[in-house]
């Protein structure tokens, strides 16, 4: 199984994954295709992202059974957590981070973008 | 509305996830680190089956209430895993399995196979006839010093022997600190497969005394096919950061040995070994008045 996301990239970029790729929502790609062509199709996104972003996740034989790579600017972040990858969520603006956590804080401030 | 949590089982989950520093909470209903400056990191807890806390992580009451809905076995351990305190599901919800457990270890006779079969499971053959368990102690700490021998030199390690100070961290040398990282990860594992089961750490078979008794007897049996080729593995490499290498090292070596798809039904095989029936609650026990859920976690899970 192969999923893409793209947001802001070129229509032709988006026309160009859909000729491999069933776009189930917009910006959502999924696929069945093995190492070569997900290969292939994340060199295209590569090669004309523009100011846009882009993620891509498959299933492989790992403890996840799963691995993910992006490209571009967001405000997730992927870590690598003693083999185990994460995501990080950044704040809006790094020079105002957010309020350190109140105990007890119910409601949380994100957008969940 | 959502439907209420449920946990799910255990060999459906990725084995450990250590948490070094942050605070932990619950956010928009998830399970969240969240560092001083605000980036905040998603951990899956539903899929985890051990968290382990290290020394600089805070913890809410919120997030300690999903952990324990979903079965994720919470450890507060100290620098690089000496073990301070547990929690998550406490005890094990599944009184059967506790009487179960308990009749066999009281009982001399059933003790004795129980002992047999781990000894049996670990070596690939017959324990030797009428030996007490004392003997078959005795024969097993010679067998597991050869083992840690064999291995070292398959792994070109240099090995003494087994010591440590359990109070400093930092003591002993490479190999020394290599499998204590490991055998923490794996100590860590077996108990939340020992909780999720619905048995009792404490009650142990060769090994007595200790909160995590039975931890240690479970543990034993996958020591050598796991934890300790990993950590001589990365040890013969003299890393810089030792016991982050062996955690990377003992995720995949979890993995490739299916540890998590393994260890309920190996925990069942031992205590069967005893040949004592499952106790069957007698005629004036009362009935729960509200009737158990069908749950897809394990049989210790509380649902």
């Amino acid at each position: 199984m192969l999923v893409i996301v793209v947001e802001n990239v070129p229509a032709r970029l988006r026309g160009r994954l859909a000729v491999w790729l069933l776009e189930i929502r917009a910006g959502v790609y999924v696929g069945k295709y093995g190492r070569r062509v997900r290969e292939l199709i994340w060199h295209q996104i590569r090669e004309d992202l523009g100011e846009g972003n882009a993620v891509m996740a498959w299933s492989t034989n790992n403890e996840n059974g799963f691995d993910f790579e992006t490209l571009g600017q967001n405000r997730r972040l992927p870590v690598d957590h003693d083999g185990l990858r994460l995501v990080s969520f950044l704040p809006m603006s790094s020079q105002e981070p957010l309020a350190p956590l109140q105990p007890a804080a119910p409601v949380d401030g994100g957008d969940g973008n | 509305m959502l439907p209420p949590l449920k946990p799910i089982p255990i060999k459906d989950r990725v084995s450990v996830v250590f948490v070094e520093k942050g605070q932990l909470d619950v956010l928009d209903s998830a399970f969240v680190v969240v560092d001083k400056t605000g980036v905040r990191t998603h951990i899956p807890v539903g899929g985890v089956a051990c968290l382990m806390l290290e020394p600089g992580t805070r913890i809410s009451h919120a997030a300690v209430v999903l952990a324990s809905r979903v079965g994720c076995l919470l450890v507060w351990i100290g620098d690089g895993g000496v073990r301070l305190y547990a929690s998550g599901q406490p005890g094990g919800a599944r009184a059967d399995r506790l009487l179960w457990q308990a009749s066999l270890a009281l009982d001399d006779e059933a003790r004795l196979k129980v002992v047999r079969k781990m000894y049996s499971m670990r070596f690939q053959e017959e324990a030797p006839a009428r030996r007490s368990v004392q003997q078959l102690r005795g024969i097993e700490g010679a067998r597991v010093r050869k083992m840690y021998e064999l291995l070292a030199r398959q792994y070109r390690v240099d090995w003494k022997w087994r010591e440590y100070d359990h109070t400093q961290w930092g003591s002993g040398d490479i190999p020394n600190r290599c499998l204590s990282a490991a055998t923490a990860c794996l100590y860590g594992v077996t108990e939340a497969a020992i909780l999720a089961a619905g048995y009792a750490p404490a009650v142990g078979f060769i090994h007595t005394g200790k909160p995590q008794s039975f931890v240690y007897d479970i543990a034993d049996l996958f020591k050598f096919d796991t934890v300790v080729p990993t950590a001589f593995r990365i040890a013969a490499r003299t890393p810089d950061d030792p016991e982050r290498a062996v955690r990377l090292a003992c995720r995949d070596a979890f993995r490739q040995t299916r540890l998590l798809h393994r260890i309920i039904p190996a925990i069942e095989e031992v205590l069967a070994a005893g040949g004592l029936p499952v106790p069957t609650p007698t005629a004036e026990h009362v009935e729960p008045a509200i009737p158990n859920k069908e749950a897809l976690g394990d049989a210790g899970h509380r649902g």
